[in-house]
């Protein structure tokens, strides 16, 4: 089987998805004629004709508008911004309307409408084309937020988030569109929404990440292990609603956690599961759980963003720090 | 010659601005190769070598705005390019790499957990460090099995060093050889009484060493010491007799040298010498070496049946309880009999039960006869 990109499952995913239900609509600025300004699109035009592949002006509210409007007739829209840093202006209709139709109607009408973005820094971009603001969506009652963090993901939780009933944001991380490659059945089988998955296992500390992060992490954790430090890596993949249990759990393992995200310290996703942990499993702690995190400053530009993206080393900085602690 | 044009470097830019080349004319480069950084309205991008082969000339200096479609690189060779590579982006061309995304097993949700960690409070779990207490010993008591501090103080009181004694001389050297002796001797014990009714105003310590010579001549293999290391015995010709001597300091084990020699009164002498030397503490090392066996007169004290405990390397001890008055059938009569129980541990590997009871029958009958 070839092995493919994570881009390329984003794209598999779609394409699989749009043959196996005439009720899913790809729209967006580019995605058509252009194929996507990442290639997430490419092909689908040709195949599926511009009645499901629509290119939109370049109007961010507008598309949420249209696929909201799709959404809750009955289509299953996928709806595609260039950059997260562009979704604000249509902040006001995913929050204010795809995220409370299920609530406004008491239940007889909901808004199955995925609302895709490439997301995150190290693609040496201008400025909105690094953002990393996952944590505004999770704040949202009513919307689910999932992050894949590998082309195998990519696919199964793409599927899953178009097949479920209700408006999911779908962040991808632009870092690791072309970064390696993964062998991806195209068999159509989603993977869960709303559980962690647990990359590597270990009893001396848990490392707590996502998206593009799972790179530095699992980098990190090659590189403890052969220090003789024994490693869990947990990619949370569904930020909202999050999976507590299976961190829980882990912790009251080892004793010891490192939420390692790419988004801004303060108020990030990390310090509401730190707060779980905190709540839930503070008898089982050896060590105070650590953020690693990017800083509380606009994302740099090209030549300093990798002074901004949490470091391996950081993360090794990290547990050796709480390591100290019996 | 193939010429290499400046590619749309995202988002429909008509020019872009030469930063910095990597490659100089003549250069060989690779497929991929970055050839020249570019800085466009949007971002600075790195173009990458469509061909692999000889660069011949290139096309701009830096700081030189170059138009998309332009010739930027020539290149050695005919042909079209390599691979066509996408088109490029805001973020510059799409560079795709050919590393393999190897995740090892992926778990949906926890893994099984093995065990968990004792449940404790950081305040607690310093206070645990400061009194060394292992936490995952103590019990708790506290809420859904929260170690407690009033646990941890507890623990702590219990079973560590605090309020402790630390043991020195002849108990220190007691406690080393029981535990050598519990995790070497396979030790067994046999149980019987001597009836001594009619020894009548005999120096009862003097006559159970006697038989005790007997005894082993009777059955050498008790006479003996046993290196388990080795899985080898030495059975000694003299008996010497460690006795057990009971002080407010511990215990100490004199040894009667080659009891055989000795009349009756020698030996009483010499025990009460021995019994003063340790009361004093002025027995000498010597004096306490090379026993080839052991008496333990505990019956002086209290006490009718015991499972002494073998010294290594020896291989039995004797042990004599309170002699006391029962009622022993004889014949069809019942008749009050003068008995001295005795209990005889022997060190299974180098000693068979038939050896052993043959050498308890042996003091028996030897204290019996008179």
């Amino acid at each position: 089987m070839a092995e493919i990109t994570l881009v390329e499952a984003i794209n598999q995913a779609l394409a699989y998805e749009m043959q196996a239900d005439p009720n899913v609509i790809v729209l967006g600025e580019d995605v058509g004629k252009n194929g996507g300004v990442f290639r997430a699109t490419v092909g689908l035009l040709d195949r599926f004709g511009p009645e499901r592949v629509k290119d939109t002006p370049l109007a961010e509210s507008m598309i949420a508008g249209l696929a909201i409007g799709m959404a809750v007739r009955g289509l299953k829209p996928v709806a595609e911004f260039q950059f997260m840093g562009f979704i604000y202006p249509a902040l006001d209709q995913i929050i204010n309307h795809a995220a409370r139709f299920r609530n406004r109607t008491r239940g007889r009408m909901s808004c199955p409408a995925v609302f895709r973005t490439p997301y995150g820094a190290g693609i040496h971009a201008p400025e909105h084309h690094s953002e990393s603001t996952e944590a505004i969506f999770a704040h949202i009652p009513g919307l689910r937020v999932v992050i894949p963090s590998s082309p195998q993901r990519a696919y199964g939780l793409l599927l899953a988030a178009i097949r479920d009933p209700d408006p999911v944001i779908f962040l991808e991380p632009s870092r690791l569109y072309r970064w390696a490659k993964q062998e991806v059945p195209d068999d159509g089988k989603a993977l869960p929404l709303d559980v962690c998955f647990t990359l590597r296992q270990g009893n001396d500390v848990t490392l707590v990440t996502w998206g593009a992060m799972l790179k530095e992490t699992l980098e990190a954790s090659a590189k403890l292990t052969e220090q003789g430090v024994s490693v869990e890596v947990i990619d949370v993949a569904t930020i909202k609603p999050l999976d507590i249990d299976t961190i829980l759990a882990s912790v009251e393992k080892t004793g010891r956690c490192i939420i390692i995200h790419e988004a801004a310290r303060t108020c990030g996703v990390g310090a509401e599961i730190a707060a779980e942990i905190a709540e839930k499993a503070l008898f089982s702690l050896k060590a105070p759980i650590q953020r690693v995190a990017g800083y509380d400053t606009i994302v740099p530009y090209a030549r300093m963003e990798k002074f901004y993206i949490p470091s391996s080393q950081r993360i090794i900085d990290a547990v050796s720090a709480v390591m100290e602690f019996a | 010659m193939k010429i290499f044009h400046l590619p749309d470097l995202g988002e429909g830019l008509a020019e872009a601005e030469i930063r910095e080349w990597y490659v100089k004319e003549g250069d060989v480069v690779r497929v991929d190769q970055p050839l020249v950084s570019l800085e466009t309205a949007k971002a600075v991008v790195d173009v990458p070598s469509p061909y692999a082969g000889k660069i011949l000339k290139l096309h701009g200096a830096v700081n030189q705005i170059i138009e998309t479609g332009a010739p930027l690189v020539d290149f050695e060779g005919e042909g079209a390019p390599a691979k066509p590579k996408a088109a490029g982006s805001v973020v510059g061309a799409l560079e795709e790499s050919d590393k393999q995304w190897n995740e090892g097993d992926v778990v949906i949700g926890a893994a099984k957990t093995a065990s968990k960690t004792a449940k404790i409070l950081p305040a607690v779990r310093a206070l645990a460090k400061q009194l060394h207490v292992d936490i995952n010993q103590v019990i708790p008591t506290g809420p859904q099995g929260l170690v407690t501090a009033e646990d941890v103080k507890r623990h702590a009181n219990q079973y560590q060093a605090n309020d402790m004694e630390e043991l020195h001389g002849v108990r220190r050297t007691m406690a080393s050889i029981m535990t050598q002796s519990h995790q070497e001797v396979a030790a067994a014990t046999i149980i019987d009484d001597a009836d001594i009714s009619e020894l009548v105003n005999v120096d009862m310590t003097v006559r159970v060493l006697q038989a005790m010579v007997a005894a082993a001549k009777a059955e050498p293999a008790l006479n003996a010491w046993f290196n388990g290391k080795l899985v080898a015995r030495q059975l000694h010709q003299e008996v010497n007799i460690g006795l057990a001597v009971d002080t407010a300091e511990g215990l100490f084990v004199p040894v009667l040298k080659n009891v055989a020699s000795h009349s009756d009164k020698s030996l009483r002498e010499l025990i009460n010498k021995f019994k003063t030397a340790v009361t004093e503490r002025t027995i000498s090392p010597s004096d306490m070496q090379g026993a080839t066996i052991i008496l333990s007169n505990f019956g002086t004290l209290a006490g009718k049946y015991a499972t002494p405990v073998i010294v290594p390397p020896m291989v039995a001890i004797l042990g004599c309880g309170r002699a006391r008055e029962v009622a022993g059938v004889t014949g069809e009569k019942i008749i009050a009999r003068r008995i001295l129980p005795l209990s005889l541990t022997f060190d299974h590997r180098a000693v068979t039960g038939g050896e052993a009871s043959r050498y308890l029958g042996a003091v028996i009958k030897e204290l019996e006869s008179g």
